[in-house]
């Protein structure tokens, strides 16, 4: 772990889970697997303290278990699945994108809680959205129900391991560490619920409806003692299933920037239909035939075969390499290079980036040396067509970033300058390593920033809380338009100015958060395609 | 001699300088003698934020996310340092510390809705403690307890010692709250600090 990652995983837990469970967590992070009298001792605090905040960690996956061979439990911190905090809002939006109000509540839920029984989850929803609805309205269980056995289906959600049904024999003492197994076949299979019923409102209800809700009242106390039927099977969220929808969408956008809509509709319907098949780490989706897709379209698209047949000859013979040929069978076996699709995307990052920070002349000399793998410096002005003293310059400057480095190729043994050829090369792996590196930084940069700003202002947002739960309740028991003004000139001009700048600087701050997490996905997302899987 | 080079004092490299680009006798950059300025003057400026619905809409449910968090029993609090003035009634607060066996999920949202009550009794019970007794002696009482409060507040079980303090501290007063009603030991603890001779 970099001390980038160390410090942005730090802050993002002290945002969410307060300061002691950062501590703890930060504790882990840097020091790897411990056991839990180490974690005390070393940060200093009690036991007690620590128990609390390794079951959080513990509930929100950010932390894992093990027995280890001599008898004691470690527990190891995961550090990347901490920076995923920094994407929860992508995946929510995605939720609301595919499955609309009801998936994205479920969602929500389940990373607000880590991990949740369906009839908690889906019981949750219904009274979120029965408040939001019109008075007299009321969400039906029904349909949440379904929405949240279409996300199992299509597996963005996921069933955590379960503690195994064994035979508890009296006499053995229980072990220390639950061993927690999860059936691969199981794994998205949704209990057979009877949830009905509708959602309550935690407002006041009307006059009439008292007597009714009384009894309703006393129903769910009854329910509430019985265990659920499903008590037991916790779900949680899929991370991988939804870093997979982002590559897919990041693919289809980039081929229809590239060429047009229809050729990355069709992209789109091969992606769609390798979802399951495929698994996330594969190199390439499984090969698909032209008939296939043609049968496979959707059905807005009334496009003849030999125009689809032309599309992916078009797609296969482009130099980008997404789509590749993999036989003639069946009309034409297409497959789609998921590895070198990320590889061009990371590319274009890199070079959008070069262009951004040196100009567009260095961003044409880095796209040449892309493209020529190695290249001496005479050669590079010559490409280039740039007058010599501004090329050395600017690669000069690229090489001092480490954007761009040198490979010395002797000529004599002796290594003399003058009879050596230095080449230029660009290296992606390592720059995008040192770029991501670089996000990371900005990233914990922006939240140390965000907060001073808000602590700045600490006195000034509490005055306006103040004020603004001072109007609720007097705007609640009906007051004059008069006394409503004269509480909202509490807050003079100046400081309502200065909070709406605080505001906007928060704001902005916020979104640049986002976005450069957008591009931490694509760098970590390429360089997780290099790495072997052994 | 050998080794003097060009002339004497010049700068003399062991390889052709032409090599790297530089002209014979050409002035070469300058040497950097200090670490770069940690703002660098940048010559391009960074390119706008991505603006539109999408954008606002993630923006939205990441404040959102952040503010629910932090009302969740999942959210775990330092306690506060000593921050300036002492409330009084932040003593009766520390009263009602979270139990010590902690079900996750379970107990913590009883404890936060208890709190809410037992702040209204005890706003009630000061009321009538203040028409009671007279305003120099909640004064002291106050002042003898920062002086505890400060080096109680880093024990953690700080319960039971508070409630023997206070009792002590009543005995401080020109006044007998109650006459002895306790056990033939109390006396025995608390001599040091009395002032006044037991009946």
């Amino acid at each position: 772990m970099t001390q980038a990652e160390i410090k942005l995983c730090s802050l993002l837990l002290q945002e969410h889970f307060g300061e002691i469970v950062e501590k703890i967590g930060t504790h882990l992070i840097k020091t790897g697997s411990q056991p839990l009298r180490v974690i005390a001792n070393d940060t200093g605090m009690s036991l007690d303290q620590v128990k609390k905040a390794l079951c959080v960690l513990i509930q929100h996956n950010l932390v894992t278990y093990q027995l280890q061979k001599r008898g004691f439990v470690e527990y190891e911190a995961s550090c990347s699945r901490v920076l995923r905090i920094l994407r929860y809002p992508r995946y929510i939006y995605t939720a609301k994108t595919l499955y609309s109000d009801m998936g994205e509540l479920i969602v929500e839920e389940l990373l607000l809680n880590g991990k949740m029984t369906m009839s908690v989850v889906v019981r949750k929803v219904v009274n979120r959205l029965t408040e939001t609805m019109e008075d007299g309205k009321t969400m039906d269980y029904g349909e949440v129900s379904n929405t949240f056995v279409r996300l199992a289906d299509t597996h963005f959600i996921q069933r955590c391991p379960m503690a195994p049904e064994t035979t508890e024999t009296l006499d053995a003492p229980p072990p220390p560490v639950p061993t927690l197994v999860v059936n691969e076949k199981d794994m998205y299979v949704v209990p057979n619920l009877n949830l009905i019923g509708k959602g309550k409102r935690r407002r006041s209800f009307d006059d009439e409806d008292n007597g009714e809700h009384k009894a309703k009242r006393q129903k769910q106390d009854a329910d509430s003692k019985e265990p659920p039927p499903d008590d037991g099977i916790y779900w949680q969220t899929n991370i991988d299933r939804f870093h997979q929808h982002f590559r897919d969408q990041a693919i289809v956008s980039a081929v229809a920037n590239r060429m047009d809509q229809t050729s990355s509709e069709i992209v789109r319907t091969m992606l769609r239909m390798s979802e399951i098949t495929t698994s996330s780490n594969a190199p390439y989706t499984q090969p698909l035939s032209s008939n296939e897709i043609f049968r496979s379209l959707p059905a807005g698209y009334n496009i003849v075969k030999q125009i689809l047949d032309q599309y992916l000859t078009l797609l296969a013979d482009d130099p980008l390499e997404f789509v590749g040929k993999s036989g003639d069978s069946g009309g034409g076996m297409y497959v789609i290079n998921l590895h070198k699709a990320l590889a061009t995307l990371a590319t274009a990052t890199l070079e959008s980036i070069v262009q951004e920070r040196f100009g567009s002349r260095c961003a044409r000399i880095f796209r040449l040396l892309l493209r020529k793998k190695h290249l001496e410096q005479k050669q590079v002005e010559d490409f280039a067509m740039i007058p010599a003293k501004e090329a050395k310059d600017m690669l000069y400057k690229m090489l001092s970033e480490n954007f761009v480095s040198l490979q010395e190729i002797p000529k004599t043994p002796d290594h003399a300058p003058s009879r050596t050829f230095y080449l230029y090369a660009v290296n992606t792996l390592s720059s995008a390593r040192m770029l991501l590196h670089w996000c990371y930084k900005s990233v914990a940069n922006l939240i140390e920033r965000r907060q001073y700003e808000t602590k700045e202002n600490k006195r000034l947002l509490e005055k306006s809380q103040r004020v603004e739960a001072i109007l609720a309740s007097m705007q609640a028991t009906g007051a004059e338009e008069m006394q409503l003004q004269e509480i909202e000139e509490m807050i003079t001009a100046p400081e309502r100015q200065q909070l709406e700048n605080l505001k906007r600087n928060v704001n902005k701050i916020d979104a640049s958060e986002n976005q450069v997490d957008e591009t931490i996905f694509v760098l970590e997302s390429y360089i997780e395609s290099t790495v072997k899987k052994l | 001699m050998a080794g003097s080079g060009k002339g004497r004092g010049r700068a003399a490299f062991t390889f052709n300088i032409e090599a790297i680009g530089f002209a014979k006798g050409e002035t070469l950059p300058e040497v950097a003698f200090k670490p770069p300025p940690l703002f660098p003057p940048t010559d391009f400026k960074p390119v706008p934020l991505k603006m539109g619905e999408e954008e606002d809409y993630m923006l939205a449910l990441k404040q959102e996310f952040r503010a629910s968090m932090k009302k969740m029993p999942y959210f775990m609090q330092k306690e506060d340092e000593n921050q300036g003035i002492e409330k009084y009634s932040k003593k009766y607060l520390q009263m009602r510390k979270e139990s010590m066996e902690w079900t996750p999920g379970g107990k913590m949202k009883k404890a936060k809705v208890a709190t809410p009550k037992s702040n209204v009794d005890v706003l009630k019970k000061i009321e009538e403690l203040e028409k009671k007794g007279d305003e120099e002696k909640s004064d002291e009482e106050k002042e003898k307890e920062k002086d505890k409060e400060g080096e109680e507040e880093e024990e953690e079980a700080g319960n039971e010692q508070e409630e023997y303090d206070e009792e002590d501290h009543e005995e401080e007063n020109d006044y007998i709250a109650s006459y002895f009603e306790d056990g033939d030991d109390f006396g025995a603890g608390s001599d040091d600090n009395m002032d006044e001779a037991t009946y």
